[in-house]
This record gives structure tokens, C-alpha cells and sequence, in this order.
């Protein structure tokens, strides 16, 4: 096998360029002839648009074009991977504070913002909602017409799909202790370092669509739909996305470039500020009541999970992150009786999106913290409440779905170890810990191709999106494996649709099993070949050849790949080409539309002080610990737990959307809106995995990098209330916030 | 960010012309990291940036003349934190600008334009009027000296007229032997605004200054002439019973979305009694030194 | 109203000119004018470090440096870190550790972490946190990244002990 194979930690491939400056994100590129785009939009949440005036704009030397609602094509083209509800433009009415009501195309920067300055809109400010409790008041302003929702039932209301899961009889339960909460989870962004930057360009009769997209497969889609193009005369370039984070999952601003472009004759570009990041994508929001009831002996007998998240102005794919996320609200426990209601609520706000944990961290919020307040009603420690109630490998733990894929104990046991659980913490400090569980795919679809050229090099064709969680070196790392190359004899190609084979999409950390499982079954395939071709020149039946791990063996003897492969390819040369599949089929009866392909498992254990003058939380250790099934690379493993772990921190400890009484977002851009810097990061950060090669990926390995985020709220709040008494039940944890509760307590 | 035409003149006086024959179109630049801040979300929109760092007679130096540290008007932040003597006898000051956003603003950051900013939250301020800090300011009647605490009127305005520009900040000697602090509450440990920023000084004999930011239109000073809050004996009681009174005209704004009016108030006694306390250890380790 | 102004910089050791207007940043020119896109854009407000160069050897955003304040300087990007094909000891050791994620905010982090190890050449785990506070990475690779700067001085003492 290679050195740099499975199981080792070369150095990124594609870090070479990451290190020198020279990897080319989507804004940097140079496309010849490029007009600028800068979007105009309005100063409030929701505004009945009166009139556009547009010619102050047009005076402005250099612009090319003023776009607004009436030059689209008419009724207004919509998209939406769920419903098919935003509009390119805003039409008639802004539903968010940022919707876009016109863009400029200019041939410079300045051009377009000037321009963009001057576009007068006249418009009237109306009432909007913002709250849960304010979209679901019977006067509430709907946040859609309800002639975008033909058919539905909900339609005279906020509530875009309620979403319920079951099992067991909840009521008849007989509880000796019943604990019951509700837990508020904040708006929160992804704040990828790279804004979200597109541009789009005439390409022959079709067009050319360059996006920091994570599924560029389906971005082709909605642009082929809309331009009413075919697939093969949409071609999405999509370069490695700098931090995607779910964000980056669906169309945003594709669409209205891709018309700009159409209508100007020309490329256009539109790089979003951080501030327009901030409009376009977010996560839900949520308010989470959890009541659970256990035996004496701290067995779970119910759990009941009323959840509403408050979602944007759009769907987008915020309703599925609601109906995935609490699919798993009773947690990785055995529950006989289980009763969740989730509801996705809209509301006049940025449209909330995939990100990181996919609709999980606000249930998990609720669901832990309500575990750590029920051992504390029972008198049992946190941690042995949790061991009690896991679910054990193989078992079913949500009726018709995949069983407990994992020993998850063993994951639970090494966090608490690693944490001194058990040991008395020092005087103002505490300790909490916490579990995860997140649902993956549900289905998935990855072809792939493998060609082992005639030196003995590898390409390897994938439509994944290498967005910082190293998915181009775990490919290269199993066509290096499986084919004896060395790895910096591999090149992975990516990001173009007119040359990579179809894939479904980068989310729900699926790539290293379904894509990996692809470019397995290509080597598979180029690996069948070379049997053949060995068979052949050692005059031996294929039966006696086995071609596997980089080796060609026959009998006793180990040939390697390249000498079978240049005698077998022979004077013309040419190569070995592998076509991979991997294929995780729907399941029309699952409430889901399918199984969970793996479950990622974290649990979370943490140190924490806290001075009760200010309410500083330090963490002072950090121990998350995943089952990974197999670490393909240990070190890039690393360093998505290690993210996540952090990019929780920011969640739990200072990340909020603050708005002002009429819906504006008041913190736009990175002054007011705080993110975990290099001096925020937990005194000790320790990390661990398990690997019992269990699961359904290449070599046993599990799809990871969300686990680790997805618990680390409870586990620090556990910890605050260990060191002080008080249980919080908002987020973030912000000094102010922690101070007020200690004062409260204090006063009772 | 909407254009405008620059101007780096070689002189003073040209400088001081610029800003007369412009009046309020113009604005000056040092270290621009917060006046282009400023100029890109268009809260100020000049028509002329005159920039400072050509002028020969301003500079980036800190020296010492008979006791009194002089402050070049184009030294950033970082000499000033790393600065031997702002370490030893200003420690407050060098604490304060060792806090001002990250490493690479405190490489542009000027401390005269952390003054002319007149932010009320601004950390090196509050150091400046422990330390009785004298602004020298030229204009076209020539220049003068005002102490720090007549500069600051409330935020983004000063006491100095638009044709003036700072020269260099005045430090008086250290009168008696004292031990200082700066404090901030903030958002998270990395670099952020302040939502209290507070500087103490307790002097060998009893007094002790305090000067606090973000809680009102500007920073404010106030002594404690008692004893009671530079008494290392005296109880945290008493002296929080005495901050309650020196603290009685801190009004913070009700509009800050960085932290809540009775938070900030909270903090600034808990500041307040901390401070105190690191300024009388402070005092009481550089006299078992000496 | 706009003054163009020819400025003259040398850019990793290469002297450039560009005609700039007085409002066009640092940052904008040497991506737009002198097509130098190793330095990323973000957030433009100096909270990031995304941006970061070292101007005269010094460290700073150059989202919140005017173009014509640069006339005259002398400015190391990315892509002056290494010399030809020969890594900077830096960036070998983001490699190593694999400090690098998606990548964005990495230009930013290794001129800031060159910048670091000229003034402290052995620094703290401490100091490293607070010398790269000023530079956002939300993969949150920040442990990987200190490693790199700690093996990175390291290999630094090794080079400068022989």
C-alpha cells in the first residue's frame, strides 16, 4: 500500500496552492470583459415597493445595466430546492431586510456602487415579523402570499410545514420524575471567510456559471429550469469554496447574474460584502419545549419535543433542516415513547439555511440540557444517565430506521475519561458533558470516474466540493491505495460540470462515504481490468489473480500495478478507465424519504470557570470525541473536530443576530457580530476518535465533521450550572447573560 | 467607498491650510483605522483626506524632556505598548494600547487619533486622564496645550477647532510612586470595542484616580482623595460603597446593542474595586523593588 | 472628482506602478490593478486579517490602508513568502500540520505569523494566540495553525544553530 495511503496524514493535496496564494477562489477570477454587479436593497425588514427609478443610475458613466423585477420574464421566475418560492428579484413586496429590489452591471467597481447609490425606490414600510411568538399571532402579516403556496393547507399562516414523529404511547407513560423545559437557540451565520462570490457569462448558446457553490450539480438544474436551457448547455465551474459550512449548499444570486449576463451580452460578477452574507444566509433559529419523563432508576420511559424554528423569508432548505433535524429529537437513547412536533415558521428575516449540524444543534440545545437538568432532578450523574440510556450497537433506536451503528458508549466512556470525570473540580469551576447524534444522508448519488494512465498516475474525476474538509485527499488517498500510486502521482478534478460526472450534492458530511465509496467502486472496476490483463500476460485463469491495496497477486507471487499495467497496455499505451457508482436509494415510506445512511456520534466534556462578578465563562478544557468508524487521514480529522468544536464555542459563548424593533439586523459585518479568534479558543482543546471500522465508508470509515460542534452548547451550559447552580436556557452564553442569571439566582 | 482627493502635504502649516480652505470637507489622516472604517460605510462622506504622514515636523517618536514624556502624533499603538518607560511608569497607557483591536491595527492606530476620534469608548483614553495627559495642538494662531480632559466633549466630537492638528501628547512626570491599571470588559478575549474600558492610578500618598469609558457621551475622571480605595486594608465594602459615589455620573447608553446600560454599570464597580486592588499590589511591588 | 495618482510600490521585491485613485485601498490594487489575488477580501473593516500584508515590513490590514499612503513602500504578499520554488519555512510547516482547511483566510494568517516570528523568533503557545488574534479563521483551524508557527520557529532555531 502507499505511505500516504488510508490511515496516514499527508500533507493537503491542493495545499501546495493554499499555502502560496495561488489557490483561485470564485473572486478571483479573471473573466475577460467582466461588468461589475452591486445589488441595491432596502433599509428595512418588509416594504411594499411603489415605484423604481433607475435613470439617475444609468447616467452614470460605465454602467451597463439597471435590473430590476420588470426586466425578468414574467410572472417572475422562482427557485427554491424546496419550494419554489424566491424570486430572482423582489417583486411587488422585500420580505427581509437586504432582499435585493434591483443590480447594477457597470464596467468598474466604483461604477456600480455609485450607481447603485442612485437607484431611487419608493416604497412604503410595513409591519413585519421577527419572533416566533410574532409569526404565530393570528394577526400576524403573512410572510408569503398564499398564491405561492397553491395547495396548501397552511397556507393562511406563518407555519410553513409541521412536521410530526412518534412512536410508543406518550400519555400513557407512567413516569416517576418528569422534567420539562424550553430552550431558546439564536440566529446565528455562517460567516464563511470567503463572501459568496458568482459570476456568470454567455457561453455559445448556452451560459457559463462560475459559484462558491457546494452543489454545483444542482445549481446546473435550477439555472438550466429557469433559463430553460438543457443540462449540457449550463455549465457550472465551481473552484473550492473558501468555507462553506451549509451556506454555500443552494442557489442565492446565481439566477439573477446568470439574467444580468443574458441581457447584457456580457460576463457579470457579483461578489457579496460580508455585510450582503449576512442578508443571504443564516441558521434557524429555534424555541425548543422538551418534557421527559424517566423511572427512579433513570430510564427514559418518554420524551415529548415541541420545537419551532423560525425560518426566513424563503424556504430555501431551512424546512428540511427542521424536519431532519428533530427527526432525531429523542436523542441516541432508547425511548419507548416518543412524541415530536416541529414546526417550520416563517418570518421577515434572512432566509435561514444548511449549516453545520443541519438543524440538530438547536433540538440537541434542548434535548441535553434537558437531560442534564433530569439527572440532577434524579439525583444521577450526568454522565452515568447518558450510559444508561444509550442505545447499544445494532440497536434499533428509532422504529424503521438504520440501528445504532456505532458503540457509542465506548465514545461517551473516552470523553469522560479524558475530562477526569468523576473528580472534584477546583473550587469556581465545573464540568458538563453532553452527546450528539445527527442523521446522515438520506439519499445520495455519486458517480465518479477512475483512469489509471499508462505511467501508472491517476485521475480521478468527483463533483464533490472541497471546501476545507479535505475531501480531494481522502480521494487521492484511496486511488493512491488502491491503485499504488503514490499520492502526489494522483490528480483529483473537481468543479466543472461539463467534465465530472454527476453528484448530488457536498452536505450532511456524506462525501468520504458516498463519494468515497464511488471512487472505490472506479478503482474496483480498474482493479477488475487489471486482473484481466494479468491473467492474460502470466497465461494464469483470472480466478488466481487478486488485485487489491496497490498489489497484483498471483498465488505467492505480489507483482505491482504499474509493471502489470505497462505490459498489459503495451505499445499504444492508452489507459485503464473505472466508472464509479455509489447509489443510496430513497425510501418513499420513510418520514425522511430514507434511512439514515450512518449516524455521526459526538459526545462533548468540558471544563469551565466562571467568575460570578462578570460572567466570564472560560473553558478551560475541551474534550470532544467522535466515532469515526476510520480515520482515513487522522490529521484532517483533527481538524474538522477540532473547527467544529470552536465554531460551537462561537455559538454557545457570543455568535447572535441582534435586530432592531422594526426587523433590521443591527449587527451586519464583523465589528458587532463576534466569532471565536485565536484568543478565545479553550485553555486546553483535546481531541479524540473512535475507529471500529464499523461503518458503511471506505475501510469502515463514517462520515464526520459536524459531530463535534453539535453538543458543545449543553455540555458548556452543564458546566456553568456544575460551577454555579444556575441553569441557562438561552443562547449565547454571553457574560452579560450569565451575570444576570447569577443575579437572578442570587435574589431567590 | 465614494471617491475624494487626497493631499499629503510636507508641512504643518501647509496642513493647517488645507483643513482652514476645506472647513469641514476635509478630514485628516493617520493611522485611517477608523476613519476608513468611516469613509467606507459612508458616515463620513469629505471631499478632501489630508494625510498627516508627510509632514516633517510630526513624527512617530516618544521622548523625554525634563520628566515629560512626549508622544510623537504618529506613533501607533504598538510603541506605545512596547515602550520601556510607558511600560514602567504609564503601565495603564501601555496596557490600554497593547488592547486596541489586533496586531495589525495597533501597527496603524495612532494614539492622537485614538484622542481626535473621541470615541467614548476608546481604551488609551481613560489612561491619559489618570495621567493628567496634555494634548499639543497646532493651528493657525500657533500651539497650545490642553489637557486631555478639556479635549473630549462627547463622540466624534472634541474641543478642537477643524483646522487644528495634534502635534503630540504630553505625559507629566510621575509625581509620587504609583501603581496603575487598565481594565476592559469586552465580548470575548479577543480584541473587541469596549462595553467598559477603565483605568486606575494609586499614588504612594492615598490618591487614587479613576477614569472610565463607555458609559456616557465621554470618558470621565473622578479622585478619590480619602484614601479609603488606595488603602490596601480597607475593606471591599467601603470602598464599594465609595466607588458608588465616584461612579455616580456614569450614564451608558441605553442604545448599545454591546451590552445593556445596568450591566455596564455593574461592570464598572467590579472594574472599579479590581483595578484598585492591581493598582495598590502594583504600588506596593514597585516599592518593595525599589 | 477623482485623481488618479501614479504610486510606485515594490511588491515582493518587484517594483510596480499603478495609477490609483485616492479612495481605492491597498487591497483593491494589489488585487484588481496589480492582479495579485493571494490576498483575500472579507470583511473590509479590519476585523478579519484576510487581507493582511506586511507594508515596510509591518503587518497590517490592507483593507484600512488607502493605496497612496503605500507610494513608496515596500509590500510583502503571500506570494512573496517563498523564494521561487523554496518554500518559506512557514508555509512548509502549514503544510505539515495541516493548517490550512478551505484555505481562504491563509494568506492572511502566514504573512501575520511571518510578521510574528521576525519580532518574537520563539515565541509562546500564548503569544502566538494573541499575534494571530487578528486573523479570523471560521473552519476554526486555529490549533493547527499555532502548531505551524511553533514548528515553524522551531525549524527557524534549528536553521539559524547550524
Amino acid at each position: 500500500m502507499s505511505e500516504d495511503g488510508i490511515g496516514a496524514s499527508p500533507a493537503r493535496v491542493g495545499g501546495l496552492d493554499r499555502v502560496t496564494g495561488r489557490q483561485a477562489y470564485v473572486a478571483d477570477i479573471n473573466v475577460d470583459d467582466v461588468l461589475h454587479a452591486k445589488l441595491v436593497s432596502l433599509d428595512c425588514a418588509r416594504a411594499r415597493i411603489i415605484a423604481i427609478d433607475t435613470s439617475a443610475a444609468l447616467a452614470v458613466p460605465g454602467v451597463r445595466l439597471a435590473m430590476t423585477a420588470a426586466d425578468l420574464p414574467q410572472p417572475m421566475p422562482r427557485f427554491g430546492p424546496q419550494f419554489v418560492d424566491r424570486p430572482v428579484l423582489a417583486v411587488d413586496e422585500t420580505h427581509y431586510h437586504g432582499e435585493p429590489v434591483a443590480a447594477i452591471a457597470a464596467e468598474t467597481k466604483d461604477g456600480a456602487d455609485e450607481a447603485a447609490a442612485l437607484v431611487r425606490v419608493e416604497y412604503e414600510e410595513l409591519p413585519a415579523v421577527f419572533t416566533v411568538a410574532g409569526a404565530l399571532d393570528p394577526a400576524a402579516p403573512l410572510v408569503q402570499d398564499p398564491s405561492i403556496r397553491p395547495g396548501d393547507p397552511l397556507a393562511t399562516t406563518n407555519v410553513l410545514r409541521e412536521h410530526r414523529y412518534g412512536w410508543g404511547d406518550v400519555d400513557g407513560a407512567r413516569a416517576d420524575v418528569v422534567v420539562e423545559g424550553t430552550y431558546a437557540f439564536p440566529m446565528v451565520t455562517q460567516f464563511a471567510i470567503e463572501p459568496h462570490a458568482f459570476i456568470a457569462a454567455p457561453d455559445g448558446d448556452g451560459i457559463a456559471v462560475w459559484s462558491s457553490i457546494q452543489h454545483p450539480n444542482w445549481l446546473q438544474k435550477v439555472i438550466a429550469g429557469l433559463l430553460h436551457l438543457p443540462l449540457a448547455k449550463v455549465r457550472v465551474f465551481a473552484p473550492d469554496p473558501g468555507g462553506g459550512f451549509g451556506g454555500k449548499q443552494h442557489a442565492k444570486y446565481e439566477p439573477l447574474v446568470a439574467f444580468m449576463a443574458l441581457k447584457a451580452g456580457r460576463p457579470v460578477r457579483l461578489v457579496l460584502t460580508l455585510e450582503e452574507t449576512f442578508q443571504a444566509v443564516r441558521r434557524g433559529a429555534a424555541e425548543i419545549r422538551v418534557r421527559s419523563g424517566f423511572s427512579a432508576d433513570g430510564s427514559i420511559v418518554f420524551r415529548e419535543v415541541e420545537a419551532n424554528y423560525l425560518i426566513g423569508a424563503y424556504a430555501d432548505i431551512a424546512d428540511r433542516t427542521v424536519a431532519k433535524g428533530t427527526y432525531t429529537a429523542s436523542g441516541p437513547y432508547r425511548v419507548p415513547a416518543v412524541r415530536i412536533l416541529a414546526r417550520s415558521i416563517l418570518s421577515h428575516t434572512t432566509p435561514s439555511t444548511a449549516f453545520r449540524g443541519f438543524g440538530n444543534p438547536q433540538q440537541i440545545w434542548a434535548v441535553e440540557s434537558n437531560m442534564d437538568e433530569a439527572a440532577r432532578a434524579l439525583g444521577i450523574d450526568p454522565l452515568e444517565l447518558r450510559l444508561k440510556n444509550l442505545a447499544r450497537h445494532g440497536e434499533t433506536f428509532i422504529p424503521g430506521d438504520t440501528p445504532a451503528d456505532g458503540d457509542w458508549a465506548a465514545t461517551v466512556t473516552r470523553a469522560a475519561e479524558m475530562i477526569g470525570w468523576g473528580g472534584a473540580p477546583a473550587p469556581g469551576r465545573g464540568r458538563g458533558i453532553a452527546v450528539g447524534l445527527k442523521s446522515g444522508p438520506t439519499t445520495g448519488l455519486s458517480y465518479s470516474t477512475v483512469r489509471l494512465l499508462a505511467d501508472g498516475s491517476v485521475i480521478v474525476h468527483a463533483g464533490t466540493s472541497d471546501m476545507g474538509q479535505g475531501a480531494r485527499t481522502i480521494f487521492a488517498q484511496i486511488a493512491a491505495e488502491e491503485l499504488g500510486a503514490p499520492l502526489d502521482w494522483v490528480t483529483v478534478v473537481m468543479g466543472d460540470t461539463a467534465v465530472v460526472p454527476y453528484d448530488q450534492q457536498t452536505s450532511a458530511s456524506r462525501s468520504s462515504v458516498l463519494m468515497g465509496n464511488s471512487i472505490l467502486n472506479g478503482c474496483r472496476e480498474v482493479q477488475a481490468k487489471l486482473r484481466t490483463m494479468a491473467a492474460r500476460l502470466e497465461s494464469v485463469s483470472e480466478a488466481s489473480v487478486v488485485v487489491d491495496r496497490g498489489e497484483v497477486r498471483i498465488g505467492e507471487r505480489v507483482l505491482p500495478i504499474r509493471d502489470v499495467l505497462i505490459r498489459g497496455l503495451g505499445r499504444l499505451g492508452g489507459e485503464v478507465i473505472g466508472i464509479g457508482e455509489m447509489r443510496k436509494e430513497a425510501d418513499p415510506d420513510h418520514p425522511l424519504g430514507g434511512t439514515a445512511a450512518f449516524f455521526e456520534f459526538n459526545c462533548t466534556a468540558v471544563e469551565v470557570e466562571v467568575d460570578r462578578a462578570t460572567g466570564d465563562i472560560v473553558v478551560v478544557r475541551h474534550v470532544t470525541v467522535s466515532d469515526v468508524g476510520k480515520a482515513m487521514n487522522p490529521m484532517q480529522v483533527r481538524g474538522q473536530d477540532e473547527g467544529a468544536a470552536i465554531m460551537g464555542l462561537g455559538h454557545t459563548l457570543m455568535e447572535h443576530y441582534i435586530y432592531d424593533d422594526a426587523g433590521r439586523i443591527r449587527n451586519l459585518g464583523a465589528i458587532d457580530y463576534r466569532i471565536p479568534t485565536s484568543m478565545d479558543l479553550p485553555l486546553v482543546m483535546a481531541s479524540d476518535i473512535v475507529e471500529n471500522e464499523d461503518g458503511p465508508g471506505p475501510y469502515g470509515s463514517k462520515g464526520m465533521s459536524e459531530g463535534a460542534l453539535l453538543c458543545v452548547a449543553p455540555a458548556v451550559a452543564a458546566a456553568v450550572r456544575d460551577a454555579t447552580g444556575v441553569v441557562i436556557r438561552d443562547l449565547p452564553l454571553t457574560p452579560e447573560r450569565v451575570w444576570r442569571a447569577l443575579n437572578e439566582a442570587s435574589k431567590m | 467607498m465614494r471617491a475624494f482627493a487626497y493631499e499629503r502635504p510636507a508641512h504643518l502649516d501647509a496642513a493647517v491650510a488645507l483643513l482652514a480652505e476645506h472647513g469641514p470637507d476635509a478630514r485628516l489622516l493617520a493611522g485611517g483605522t477608523d476613519l476608513i472604517i468611516r469613509l467606507r460605510d459612508g458616515t463620513i462622506q469629505p471631499r478632501l483626506v489630508v494625510d498627516l504622514k508627510g509632514i516633517a515636523e510630526l513624527d512617530g517618536e516618544i521622548r523625554e524632556d525634563d520628566g515629560v514624556l512626549t508622544i510623537g502624533a504618529r506613533t501607533v499603538m504598538t510603541d506605545i505598548a512596547a515602550h520601556p518607560r510607558i511600560r514602567q511608569d504609564y503601565q495603564a497607557l501601555a496596557e490600554a494600547a497593547a488592547v486596541v483591536g489586533s496586531v495589525q491595527i495597533r501597527n496603524r492606530a495612532t494614539l492622537a487619533g485614538n484622542i481626535c476620534n473621541a470615541s467614548p469608548a476608546a481604551d488609551t483614553v481613560p489612561a491619559l486622564l489618570v495621567y493628567g495627559a496634555r494634548v499639543v495642538a497646532a493651528g493657525p494662531a500657533g500651539t497650545r496645550r490642553i489637557p486631555i480632559d478639556d479635549v473630549l466633549v462627547r463622540s466624534g466630537v472634541t474641543t478642537m477647532a477643524r483646522d487644528e492638528i495634534v502635534t503630540a501628547i504630553e505625559l507629566p512626570a510621575p509625581t509620587a510612586r504609583r501603581g496603575s491599571v487598565h481594565v476592559r470588559r469586552t465580548r470575548r478575549r479577543g480584541h473587541d470595542l469596549a462595553s467598559v474600558t477603565l483605568a486606575c492610578v494609586v499614588d504612594a500618598d492615598g490618591l487614587t484616580r479613576l477614569a472610565y469609558g463607555s458609559l456616557g457621551p465621554r470618558p470621565v475622571l473622578v479622585f478619590d482623595e480619602t484614601g479609603v480605595l488606595a488603602d490596601a486594608g480597607s475593606a471591599d465594602l467601603a470602598k464599594a460603597q465609595h466607588l458608588e459615589a465616584l461612579f455616580v455620573g456614569a450614564s451608558p447608553s441605553t442604545l448599545s446593542m454591546r451590552a445593556s446600560p445596568d450591566y455596564r454599570l455593574a461592570m464598572l464597580h467590579v472594574l472599579g474595586l479590581r483595578a484598585a486592588r492591581t493598582a495598590i499590589e502594583r504600588l506596593a511591588a514597585g516599592a518593595a523593588r525599589a | 472628482m477623482t485623481m488618479i495618482r501614479r504610486i510606485g510600490v515594490t511588491v515582493n521585491g518587484r517594483p510596480r506602478s499603478a495609477d490609483v485613485a485616492p479612495h481605492h485601498t491597498l487591497l483593491e490594487v494589489l488585487r484588481d490593478d496589480l492582479g495579485l489575488t493571494g490576498t483575500k477580501e472579507c470583511c473590509l473593516v479590519g476585523e478579519c486579517g484576510a487581507c493582511t500584508v506586511l507594508v515596510d515590513d509591518v503587518c497590517v490590514d490592507s483593507c484600512l490602508i488607502l493605496a497612496v499612503e503605500a507610494d513608496g513602500a515596500t509590500v510583502t504578499t503571500v506570494e512573496g513568502l517563498a523564494a521561487g520554488d523554496r518554500l518559506d519555512p512557514i508555509q512548509e510547516a502549514f503544510l505539515e500540520t495541516g493548517a490550512a482547511q478551505c484555505g481562504f483566510c491563509i494568506p492572511g494568517q502566514l504573512v501575520a505569523a511571518k510578521a510574528l516570528l521576525a519580532l518574537i523568533p520563539h515565541p509562546t503557545r500564548a503569544e502566538v494566540e494573541d499575534g494571530l488574534a487578528g486573523n479570523l479563521c471560521r473552519c476554526a483551524g486555529y490549533g493547527q495553525i499555532i502548531d505551524a508557527v511553533l514548528v515553524a520557529a522551531e525549524a527557524g532555531a534549528e536553521g539559524t544553530g547550524s
